[in-house]
């Protein structure tokens, strides 16, 4: 694995009897990138999360996580791992400042790790507070921060923004940007949340029923998002045929009219279609695919 | 590492109201003793207590320190397996219960650090509990004035508690593993129910000191005659359960699945 690899996980495949959870899924992460892994529900992101930090035995495949192979009994690599898996968890009767205690005994962090993480994730007010009396948000954070504690290298978090406010959100948004860009740390993020992942990602890894259907950069996605052109129409059938005598196939059905796959330059050509079939139109508006869209595109918009 | 994993296991235990409820709940072990002590020194009042009072007679008891010590010893064995099958259940079961198990094993201390840490803590918390009703027992004895209280009898029954409590403590690692195995406290406490019985049936063969559930009935004479000494062989299956135990819950933390 080249030195610059943060993760490197070759023909994962994880099986349990009938179901195959993920198949045959390779990922490369690079040092000091923040990747997005998308997928919907089922589709495979926990599973591969679990196998990146070895608390799952892959069926198949192997992973290397900041050079070193993730094997059974393996933990040495997670010195320079903090994750935050799924839900946030913490012991529900110690302090938040004891549950941080024990993160950095266990990563073997300074004594001052406990403090700056309080601070960094603003839970001051909540350091003397019993982890189970925290609001689902400050559990998050105190999630969060025990998975920053000990300065890792790598940042592996599932569904960070859970239970977030949106300044919340913003502020670990930035909080995670600040620790790629200026400390180098590389950052494996899956979210449900696509505007999220759209703002924060440089690369992005979508996976759907197990399987890796794509990984591209920024600009990538940016030319495979496609533009199209919305229509307001009280007549969408009509529309269709319409559109479609004129020789433009790609069209769906949305609220309130179609959405016709097309450039803007396509916009009086579709304007001229229209008004030769007498259909009523209310606007034709230029638009173009955001992540979402894109995403349900590429899987079907299965859910 | 291991005593930065200890350090942290015990304070896993800290503001938790278990360890306290647990000796509670133990403690009224001494209370039934001291029951059955003050029906077998009032025998008229005995008459008067419906079934407590037959059932103390049917044993033929008397309130005296042999009496009382070798029940507490029995209560101590018995008892124990199944107060540890609840604190070991609880040790591990937990992390699962509360979420925690992936906190825990995605950490860089070797996982069978946490599985040698659990058990030592285990066994500290069963030595608090069983000195703690060993004072008990001591006052309560004194309090109803037994007779035939000798240094030698205190000595004898001493070990024999203490054997006992180790024996129970040898009996538990196996809890751990089904903690693992099972994610939780039930299938554990399952498990000590099962071999609880399972011991009382093999204690009345002749396999009784081969198995090591019906060890503990042997030397408690809740089976049969009561055995003053450990045989070889069954001390060597004692330790080896042990180990096996403990070998057990590691590799379920090393090669299986942590899917919680």
């Amino acid at each position: 694995m080249s030195g610059d690899v943060a993760i490197a996980a070759r023909s994962l495949t994880k099986r349990y009897a009938a179901v195959t959870a993920v198949r045959d899924l390779r990922l490369t992460v690079r040092r000091g990138e923040i990747y997005g892994f998308l997928g919907l529900n089922g589709a495979g992101k926990t599973t591969t999360i679990r196998m990146l930090l070895g608390l799952i035995r892959p069926t198949a495949g192997s992973v290397e996580v900041m050079g070193d192979p993730v094997r059974p009994g393996a933990t040495r690599f997670l010195r320079r791992v903090g994750c935050l898996i799924e839900s946030a968890t913490a012991y529900p009767n110690l302090t938040v400042r004891e549950n941080l205690e024990l993160q950095r005994r266990l990563t073997e962090a300074p004594q001052e790790a406990v403090d700056e993480t309080i601070d960094l994730m603003g839970l001051g007010p909540y350091a003397p507070r019993r982890a189970g009396d925290l609001s689902f948000g400050n559990r998050q954070r105190l999630a969060l921060g025990r998975a920053l504690l000990h300065h890792p290298d790598l940042i592996v978090l599932d569904e960070p923004a859970n239970g977030l406010d949106p300044a919340g959100i913003v502020e670990i948004r930035e909080l995670l940007r600040s620790l790629s860009r200026e400390h180098g740390v590389t950052v494996f993020m899956s979210s449900h949340i696509l505007s999220e992942v759209a703002q924060l990602a440089d690369r992005l890894g979508i996976v759907h029923q197990g399987r890796l259907l794509e990984e591209l950069d920024r600009g990538q996605l940016e030319q495979k998002m496609r533009a199209f052109l919305e229509i307001g129409t009280p007549e969408p059938d009509r529309a269709e045929a319409a559109l479609a005598a004129a020789g433009f196939g790609d069209v769906s059905a949305v609220a309130d009219g179609l959405r016709l796959f097309a450039t803007k330059e396509r916009t009086p050509d579709v304007a001229r279609a229209l008004l030769q079939g007498g259909i009523p139109f209310t606007g034709i508006a230029p638009r173009k695919e955001d992540l979402e869209s894109y995403f349900l595109r590429l899987t079907g918009g299965e859910h | 590492m291991f005593p930065k994993v200890l350090a942290a296991e015990f304070l896993k235990l800290r503001h938790s109201r278990v360890p306290v409820v647990s000796l509670l709940a133990f403690s009224l072990g001494p209370l039934g003793l001291w029951l059955f002590m003050w029906i077998a020194a009032e025998p008229g009042r005995a008459r008067n207590l419906g079934l407590i009072g037959a059932k103390a007679g049917l044993m033929g008891l008397t309130a005296t320190w042999p009496s009382f010590l070798t029940m507490f010893a029995e209560m101590v064995g018995g008892g124990g397996l199944l107060l540890l099958a609840f604190v070991v259940a609880y040790l591990f079961g937990r992390e699962y219960v509360e979420g925690t198990a992936k906190v825990m094993l995605a950490t860089p201390a070797p996982r069978h650090l946490f599985v040698l840490a659990k058990f030592l803590v285990a066994a500290v918390w069963w030595a608090c509990i069983v000195t703690g009703v060993l004072v008990e027992a001591a006052v309560i004895g004194l309090g109803l004035g037994l007779r035939g209280f000798t240094p030698a009898l205190a000595s004898t029954a001493l070990s024999q508690t203490f054997v006992l409590a180790g024996v129970a403590f040898l009996l538990t690692t196996f809890e751990g593993w089904i903690a693992v195995l099972g994610r939780g406290y039930l299938a554990p406490l399952g498990f000590a129910i099962g071999t609880l019985a399972l011991g009382d049936l093999f204690g009345h063969t002749g396999w009784a000191q081969w198995f090591p559930w019906s060890i503990m009935s042997l030397l408690a004479g809740t089976a049969g005659p009561r055995t003053s000494s450990l045989p070889p062989g069954s001390l060597l299956v004692l330790v080896l359960t042990c180990i096996l135990g403990i070998a057990a819950t590691a590799a379920q933390l090393r090669w299986g699945d942590n899917t919680q």
